[in-house]
């Protein structure tokens, strides 16, 4: 007996020797085969694993070389030239070259390549998303790709497009060893696969539910890691990450609700971190409502809405509120004939409405959210404060929500909801990627309203060669869409995460997650 | 007792068979598109409808005028039948391997949370009947009544933050600490890290089990010792009870060799059907606990619309439900020499 419990206090302390650092994740990742994602916790764990062909330079969404160390388009945008890191390998010690990022583009793009598994349940929609559709669609945005040496690959457009490279460093889009691809097959991605990148850290396990477990890459060619072991663990409950954080079983964790930024900041133990705003929570209002459909009335709803005082109220000052569909790092693109605040007057509201034939006020629907996320984390309570307000011009709200995929469902079905809460969170840093998600021709049917000009000046912003050239652009585009009243900005909001004190070198992306090796966890017992 | 096996082993593959259709249709009917939910906030009905076709849900449900096998349900049976529960809409993994990871967390859950109820609950009843009217009495009957009216998550969360916050004496979630890996055998956390010689993993994860084992087990708990009591008080007054007690013997004897066992055959009746109820109770459990089982992982391809891990799922669980309730029946004529099955 006196042997067993001195092999377990032995192999307790040569476990906690090592330096491992835990991230408490917000569920578990779906896949870990880049290119076939869209959720927040497989991106973050892919980060790891993979590099992309651009990157993000920390803590901003500016472009910085990855295993492409330059990129340069044509004159017209309608080729984009990656020249490749040379002496880089993947994890299993097979080369990243030319080959393999045509491997990886391909198989995401060409709907019948053999190594893209859609006969086995593939579906790589976020390439549709964000690249117009695949190989032969008309409305794909990618024409070929052609290797032009052992490290240069140039990708042929079908329309001119200046976020090619943007897009590519989402991080949806790391680069994967297509030896392993081929060796797992149709199993790749899944917890009984090894998912092979050229990434700071190397894929150990995957115990289904519970945890990711990796190792550091000790060969790799950028910052190298600064643990012995990265565990990111699925905590779904956010809750239960803070209590995790407090009880030290976690060092560090995203998507805190923003009501525990009290309990952070009263713990000694514990560093409240605010991830870079780059989201937008919203309302949409549809023109096909009687009301809504009338300029002065969706102007007035915007007026009555105190929007400050609902970002403090319930974001516990980790959200701001401006007039502009675009969060605070993308102000560039804003037009300065806009202003930077909503104007709330309730009494010039009021008169507006009764300008506009309806002194009296009208009945309305406000559907909420029934789930939280970053850009709206208590959606019932902020949406009866938007009915209070709203209740003082006379128009009368009725709240109502459904399940969440119903709801996502319904909202595109004509007639549609008449106002409803809804926001997006940045794949890449540009204003296309707001605009384009929810104005233009690739939109939701929700509030149909899809002038020509818009789809246009779209058009035109994603051939725009220059920031000056793009900012003229979305400056139209702002002042269109302030002026429609068809989306109400509501917030910005600044996701909270959190770290035990003894964490070092995190520096939060604005994009929602980052690659890990700059952390380390000196002090940590 | 094989021709009864074979005839209670046919009738659950029939009930089998008719739970493959009825959730079949019911995941099917429940409003929400699969498509839009793993889209998100994104999907837009042109998305949607191409990737409704790419997963093949655009087909239909049963039959096919131009190719009759080409429909989703005869495709999805057909499959069954081999034994390809499907993948995962989303992750693309194979259903049955997620089942055969998931489920020893589960079931080491539910087996961990019928322990506490057992050996809380079932001496607590027999207390409570043989002190009738006590302090005792009222305390069992105040435990069960909590118990039975606790909402699990509530309990949950409490346990969670006073003992893995507060106190720090026990893990506030998940099965294992990170400093432990184990290696699966029988995918039982506890029983591997023995079989494997790490006796440190093995009483961690027994640390791990507590807590989620308590607020699962509240409610059976309850239940096992209010039956008890009831079973026990009915049996106690029976006459060859009292004979037993006229002949002489120890109130011990009379209690444990003549009324305790009689009184048993409704617990027992009772802890078949709570194995339903414990895998219903391991949605809320494992979702607050990090608990890496069936139920947070049915729960989430419900919110998903991610239909043959529902199907798989409820397939599973109604086949776990109907093999406990045939060891329960067995169980019968072990305790009771009177029950033969022919």
């Amino acid at each position: 007996m006196k042997k067993l419990l001195l092999t377990a206090l032995l192999s307790t302390l040569s476990a906690a020797s090592a330096a491992t650092l835990v991230f408490g994740g917000n569920g578990e990742p779906v896949s870990l085969e880049s290119g076939n994602i869209t959720d927040g916790i497989s991106i973050l764990v892919q980060r790891q694993i993979y590099d992309t062909l651009v990157d993000f330079e920390d803590g901003t969404t500016n472009l910085k070389p990855g295993l492409a160390t330059k990129w340069t388009a044509n004159a017209n945008n309608t080729a984009w030239t990656f020249s490749l890191r040379k002496g880089v390998r993947f994890h299993d010690g097979s080369a990243m070259n030319a080959d393999a990022v045509i491997f990886n583009l391909s198989r995401w793009w060409d709907k019948s390549h053999p190594y893209g598994f859609r006969d086995q349940g593939r579906t790589f929609e976020i390439v549709g998303e964000l690249l117009g559709g695949y190989k032969g669609d008309a409305t794909a945005v990618i024409k070929n790709i052609v290797k032009v040496d052992e490290y240069t690959v140039r990708v042929d457009l079908n329309k001119p497009s200046s976020v090619l490279p943007d897009v590519l460093a989402a991080g949806y889009f790391g680069i994967a060893s297509p030896t392993a691809i081929k060796k797992d097959g149709a199993k790749y991605g899944t917890p009984a696969s090894k998912p092979v990148g050229t990434g700071p850290f190397i894929f150990q396990s995957w115990r289904t539910g519970d945890r990711v477990t990796l190792l550091p890459n000790k060969l790799y060619w950028g910052e190298k890691a600064k643990v012995d072991q990265l565990v990111i663990r699925s905590i779904k409950d956010a809750s239960q990450r803070l209590n995790e954080l407090k009880a030290g079983t976690i060092d560090f964790a995203n998507d805190l609700t923003p009501d525990s930024l009290k309990s952070v900041q009263g713990d000694k133990n514990l560093v409240a971190v605010k991830r870079p705003s780059f989201n937008v929570g919203f309302l949409s209002l549809n023109n096909r409502n009687q009301y809504l459909k009338n300029d002065k009335v969706r102007q007035a709803i915007s007026m009555a809405i105190n929007k400050k005082e609902i970002a403090n109220a319930f974001w516990n000052g980790l959200g701001t509120s401006n007039a502009s569909f675009l969060p605070p790092v993308l102000a560039w693109a804003n037009s300065s004939k806009v202003p930077a605040d909503y104007k709330f007057d309730p009494a010039a509201a009021k008169k507006m409405l009764a300008d506009a034939g309806y002194p009296n006020g009208f009945s309305i629907d406000l559907w909420y959210m029934p789930v939280s996320r970053p850009y709206f984390p208590t959606p019932k309570p902020i949406a009866e404060a938007i009915a209070a307000d709203l209740s003082a011009i006379g128009v009368k709200v009725n709240l109502k929500t459904e399940d969440w995929a119903k709801y996502l469902q319904d909202r595109n079905k004509e007639p549609g909801f008449d106002m409803y809460m809804i926001g997006w969170t940045g794949d890449y840093g540009d204003p296309d990627n707001f605009y384009g998600a929810y104005y233009g021709a690739n939109a939701s049917d929700d509030i149909n309203w899809n002038p020509a000009n818009v789809e246009t000046l779209l058009q035109q912003g994603r051939a725009a060669a220059t920031q000056a050239a793009k900012a003229k652009v979305y400056q139209q585009l702002h002042e269109i869409t302030y002026n429609a009243a068809y989306r109400i900005p509501m917030v910005h909001s600044n996701p909270l995460a959190a770290a035990r004190s003894y964490v070092k070198g995190w520096t939060p992306s604005p994009l929602g997650s980052e690659p890990f090796n700059t952390i380390s966890v000196p002090g940590k017992k | 007792m094989g021709s009864y096996l074979i005839r209670r082993l046919a009738r659950t593959l029939l009930v089998m068979l008719g739970i493959s259709l009825v959730v079949f249709v019911f995941v099917r009917s429940i409003p929400g598109d699969p498509a839009v939910a793993m889209l998100g906030e994104r999907a837009t009905p042109a998305a949607a409808a191409a990737l409704r076709e790419q997963l093949g849900l655009n087909k239909p449900w049963f039959f096919n005028p131009a190719n009759p096998l080409d429909a989703q349900y005869p495709k999805y049976i057909t499959a069954l039948v081999r034994g390809d529960l499907g993948t995962g809409l989303k992750s693309n993994i194979p259903v049955l391997d997620d089942l055969k990871s998931r489920f020893p967390a589960t079931a080491e859950l539910s087996v961990a949370a019928l322990l506490v109820a057992l050996i809380v609950g079932m001496p607590a009843g027999i207390l409570a009947a043989l002190r009738r009217n006590s302090i005792w009495d009222n305390l069992a009957t105040t435990i069960s009544l909590l118990g039975v009216s606790m909402p699990v998550f509530w309990l949950g969360l409490l346990l969670s933050y006073f003992f893995g916050v507060k106190l720090g004496i026990l893990p506030p979630s998940g099965r294992l600490g990170t400093e432990f890996d184990i290696a699966p055998l029988t995918g039982f956390n506890v029983l591997d890290a023995l079989l494997r010689g790490q006796p440190a993993a093995a009483w961690d994860a027994v640390r791990h089990l507590i807590l989620p084992a308590i607020a699962l087990g509240s409610i059976p708990l309850a239940i096992v010792a209010r039956i008890t009591r009831s079973s026990m008080l009915d049996v106690l007054n029976q006459d060859y009870v009292r004979t037993a007690r006229a002949k002489g013997l120890t109130e011990r004897t009379v209690t444990t060799k003549h009324a305790l066992r009689n009184a048993l055959l409704p617990v027992v009746t009772v802890i078949g059907l709570q194995a339903g109820a414990l895998l219903g109770g391991a949605v809320l459990t494992e979702t607050i606990f990090s608990w890496p089982g069936l139920g947070s992982w049915v729960y989430d391809a419900i919110s998903q619309r991610d239909y043959p891990i529902i199907q798989g799922g409820v397939i599973f669980a109604a086949l776990v439900v109907s093999v406990v309730n045939l060891l329960v029946d067995l169980s019968y004529a072990a305790l009771d020499p009177r029950i033969q099955y022919s």
